[in-house]
């Protein structure tokens, strides 16, 4: 052991993990401002030290190793995560900012954002099962304060609904991977290859981790919480978690599966009936919601479902991890711009009565985001979709991609249902404001990403 | 110059420009509209004055995507020329005759030249991601049309038909991802799907499956057509036009494009299903067609038949080995596709001009119009001549070559299709009758007859139609360079 610790360059490595820890200082600096009740101060000390944070990833573009003795990962997935999570959190942080400026206890969340992210990132990275639970644990300790933000009843029942369901996942995870640990010998992911022939630890492992970070990433059948949570919560802090903790839990399940010989257990398998599940699921219910953040928060299930298509390809085909980063990339542009026009609409469908006619800017946005959610080219999301498709086409599981083009045909009902009424003549002329300043980066971001991605195909390997 | 891009792309700078100076009065907004148009049209015509070679021509090209394979580049042969001039004059025609609409003019003229951008984009991209993108967006453009400018009950009509060709458009896109996968090197490049098939075997066969489910939606097919009739009543006028005389050859051109030239192998096996089926559409259409007492869904429904028509011609050309007979069958079916653009685009504008005077389209509620309204009366009668197939006029060319195709592989399936002509005929002259002839309602008696935009509109198609029909040569010459050269 002490040989070992003594070839671990902690230099070096603490270097390629700066994106991460500059998050962990963002946090404690805004904590900071947020002790001395300067709101302000924290929103800009976030907002700057998340791009800052995220531009310390550039660098790191292209590089593929691990720290700490193997234990995180320094990879494209991980890269990624903090290049497209850092930055969408400061953009999560303009959204909260708007909804909450002036509340008290307002400049808590900012490092509560900044502290959640790093927990993604932790996710994505990971190398070793410790920095799994590590990751899920840090990432969800935020997110039920942010869910919790609001003290009323809803938000109370959203947060314990969430935290219990949390909770109870978390630990199933953490005991399914004592059975990895104790078959493989080793809490390294890399070392799961020895599991060749222990079937029923791998399996036990398997469903912990799935059971873990299907919590996480709401994906069928374990997103009970995720509606109520939604509604309970902020808006902006629904935006949040439909998006950050997400793409961290899908990105550290590609992460957990990739050296799981699927010879051993068929993950892929199980993986791709959970996302036919997933998206099934969430579609069917998403097509009888009356309020949009419900809407939302079942199209996110659905989406996690299209996620799983990368995760399900992941080692047999290059085109899985493009998949995975560009749809994550265009996943938080378009998920984030719709609560954002959401956020200043209001949540109940029948306020978006003639909204396209009375704010063309803020409709034409809105239609963006939802054709990109579709997969309508040349936006972001047809990209996404365009490369999972490919990816599970070439990993063998054509199926898949028919249950995800007939789930996405079942998405545009959902999305249409919420699209007409935008267009149809405004009910009363009441006054409603344009798109705002998120919506419209993040509507320039998903045209932007659809027509030039290969800006950011040419940084995967 | 990019002459080709630059044609494509100048009626979406309209829609920008449209978009960006919001003309408050409506004339501004149509006048922007019609001179993108022209110029879009003007620039056809110069790509068709610089003509094809027997591969694709006037190629374009610039990356886009390199890290996939896929690349920004547009050209065309003898399939996608006679189309693409198809699309700017339809566009051109839609225009003038819509120069009365005067709801929302600016966003209406700026959701035509956007599609009309991705209309003809669809037909001359040369790579898939490419046209892909442009064949999806004509849903998305299409549905605000029917949905913002539609009648009575457009919002319905609308949700169906995106959802129903979103439907269609999917399958094609699982089976250009399984091109791409076959291709090796991994490309999105047509010109080398076309030069070399990738797909053999059980591959091929989906393909092909995904491809014919897509474009058969598209063109549509018996049992695929259902939300045809429902679209084209709900549609305005224009939009009825574009989506019978340009979208549906998006479907017909996908059936030569893609199925026949791209999975040829799968296709020639079910090339007598294919035919079976397109034989049955056609009947099928002619059948429904008769029934009808709407003018417009009687319209509608002839598309069925005649597109019925395109199919089985692209489906004796998969079938056989004798490239005459091939070149033969091809050369009608696109032939066919633009007269059916011109006429129906003719019929539909004449039904419309009808329904915006009498406020109905029930042939019932008519009679003697002809006396009232002369033009109108004898445009129609023209076109629905024209439509039945009448030598001389623009379908007698391209059937009479369909069917000569045709009757060289399945002599039996000529023999049955030919039917259909016998129903258009016979509901064409029903049609004629009860609507034009006989004693003037007295209703009837003080509506106006064709204005000046609707002439203008209408006399350029049927002057086309006759030109196709007396002198198909020239246009033909263009289709035979490629139809000739189809490979086996």
């Amino acid at each position: 052991m002490t040989g070992q610790l003594a070839q671990m360059q902690i230099g070096p490595d603490l270097l390629l993990l700066l994106p991460a820890l500059s998050g962990v200082v963002t946090g404690v600096l805004a904590l900071g401002a947020a002790m001395f009740d300067r709101p302000r101060w924290a929103f800009w000390t976030t907002v700057f030290g998340l791009l800052v944070a995220g531009a310390l990833a550039i660098p790191l573009l292209g590089r593929q190793e691990t720290v700490f003795l193997g234990t995180y990962r320094i990879d494209a997935l991980s890269t990624w995560t903090a290049l497209i999570l850092l930055p969408a959190t400061a953009l999560v942080a303009a959204l909260t900012r708007s909804e909450i400026h002036g509340s008290d206890r307002e400049a808590a969340i900012y490092s509560l954002l900044a502290f959640t992210t790093t927990g993604a990132l932790v996710l994505a990275g990971a190398g070793d099962l410790l920095f799994l639970v590590l990751g899920v644990l840090i990432s969800s300790l935020g997110a039920f304060g942010l869910v919790a933000y609001r003290r009323d009843a809803r938000g109370t029942e959203a947060a314990m609904k969430y935290f219990v369901f949390g909770s109870v996942s978390e630990a199933v995870m953490i005991f399914g991977l004592t059975f990895w640990f104790g078959a493989a010998g080793s809490t390294l992911l890399a070392d799961l290859g020895g599991l060749n022939d222990s079937r029923p630890p791998a399996l036990a492992g398997l469903v912990g981790v799935l059971v873990g970070l299907g919590y996480k990433a709401a994906i069928t059948p374990f997103h009970f919480w995720a509606p109520d949570a939604y509604d309970g919560a902020p808006t902006s802090a629904a935006a949040y978690v439909s998006v950050v903790p997400k793409v961290g839990a899908i990105f550290g399940l590609a992460q957990s599966v990739r050296d799981l010989p699927d010879s051993v257990v068929d993950w892929r398998l199980l993986v791709a009936l959970l996302a036919a599940l997933s998206m099934t699921y969430g579609n069917l219910a998403a097509l009888v919601q009356s309020n949009v953040v419900r809407l939302l928060a079942y199209s996110s299930i659905a989406q996690a479902g299209y996620f799983l298509l990368g995760v399900v390809a992941v080692g047999r085909t290059p085109l899985a991890t493009q998949a995975l980063i560009v749809f994550a990339a265009a996943y938080a542009a378009m998920n984030l711009g719709a609560f954002a026009i959401v956020l200043r609409v209001g949540r109940d469908l029948a306020a978006f009565s003639g909204y396209g006619r009375l704010a063309p800017v803020g409709g034409a946005w809105l239609v963006i985001f939802l054709l990109s959610l579709v997969g309508v080219p040349p936006l972001a999301g047809f990209f996404g979709k365009l490369l999972l498709f490919g990816a599970a086409l070439d990993a063998g599981f054509g199926w898949l991609a028919v249950v995800a083009i007939v789930n996405s045909v079942l998405s545009l009902a959902v999305y249409l249902r919420w699209l007409v009424p935008c267009y149809q003549t405004p009910v009363s002329e009441h006054p409603v404001s344009s798109g705002g300043r998120v919506s419209a980066i993040a509507a320039a971001l998903v045209v932007g990403l659809g027509l030039g991605v290969q800006l950011l195909l040419a940084r995967i390997q | 110059m990019p002459l080709l891009s630059l044609t494509v792309f100048v009626p979406l700078l309209g829609a920008v420009l449209l978009v960006l100076l919001r003309p408050s009065n409506a004339r501004a907004a149509h006048r922007l509209g019609l001179a993108a148009a022209c110029l879009s049209l003007l620039g056809a015509v110069g790509v068709g004055l610089r003509g094809v070679g027997p591969g694709f021509s006037q190629v374009e090209e610039i990356d886009w995507i390199p890290s996939l394979g896929s690349a920004y580049r547009v050209g065309v042969d003898g399939i996608s020329l006679p189309l693409f001039l198809l699309t700017t004059v339809l566009f051109l025609v839609s225009l003038v005759f819509s120069t009365r609409v005067t709801d929302r003019t600016p966003a209406y003229v700026a959701f035509f030249l956007m599609l009309e951008t991705t209309c003809l984009g669809a037909f001359v991209a040369l790579d898939l991601v490419l046209f892909y993108v442009f064949f999806e967006l004509t849903l998305v453009a299409m549905y605000f049309i029917i949905a913002g400018w539609g009648h009575e009950d457009r919002q319905r009509a609308a949700l169906l038909f995106f959802l129903y060709t979103l439907l269609g458009s999917l399958p094609i896109l699982l089976g250009i991802i399984a091109l791409y996968l076959g291709a090796d090197p991994h490309t999105f490049d047509m010109r080398q799907m076309v030069a070399s098939p990738p797909l053999a075997g059980f591959a091929g066969a989906l393909t092909f499956v995904a491809f014919l489910l897509g474009f058969g939606i598209k063109t549509p097919v018996f049992p695929l057509h259902t939300w045809l009739p429902a679209a084209h009543v709900e549609a305005p006028t224009a939009g009825s036009v574009v989506l019978a005389g340009v979208l549906l050859k998006l479907g017909t051109y996908g059936f030569v494009r893609f199925i026949l030239q791209m999975t040829p192998e799968a296709f020639r096996a079910a090339a007598p299903w294919v035919a079976t089926l397109a034989s049955f559409s056609a009947l099928y259409g002619a059948f429904v067609a008769l029934a009808q007492t709407d003018l417009k869904r009687l319209v509608a429904y002839t598309s069925v038949n005649h597109m019925g028509y395109v199919v089985l011609a692209v489906a004796a050309a998969a079938a056989t080995t004798e490239p005459r007979v091939r070149a033969v069958a091809i050369d009608g079916a696109v032939l066919q596709m633009v007269s059916h653009g011109v006429v129906t685009g003719a019929l539909f504008l004449l039904v419309g001009a009808l329904q915006d005077r009498a406020g109905t389209r029930e042939m019932g509620a008519f009679g003697g119009l002809l006396r009232g309204m002369p033009l109108l009366g004898w445009a129609f009668i023209v076109a629905a001549f024209a439509s039945l197939g009448l030598p001389g006029l623009a379908h007698f060319p391209a059937e009479f070559q369909i069917f000569l195709g045709t009757f060289g592989v399945w002599p039996l399936a000529a023999a049955i299709t030919v039917i259909g002509i016998l129903v258009t005929a016979g509901l064409y002259l029903r049609a004629i009758q009860i609507t034009f002839l006989g004693e003037v309602g007295e209703r009837w008696r003080a509506l106006p007859d064709l204005g000046r935009a609707d002439l203008w509109a209408v006399m350029p198609l049927l002057a086309m139609a006759l030109m196709i029909g007396v002198a198909p040569g020239s246009l033909l010459n263009v289709i035979h360079r490629t139809a000739s050269s189809l490979g086996p």
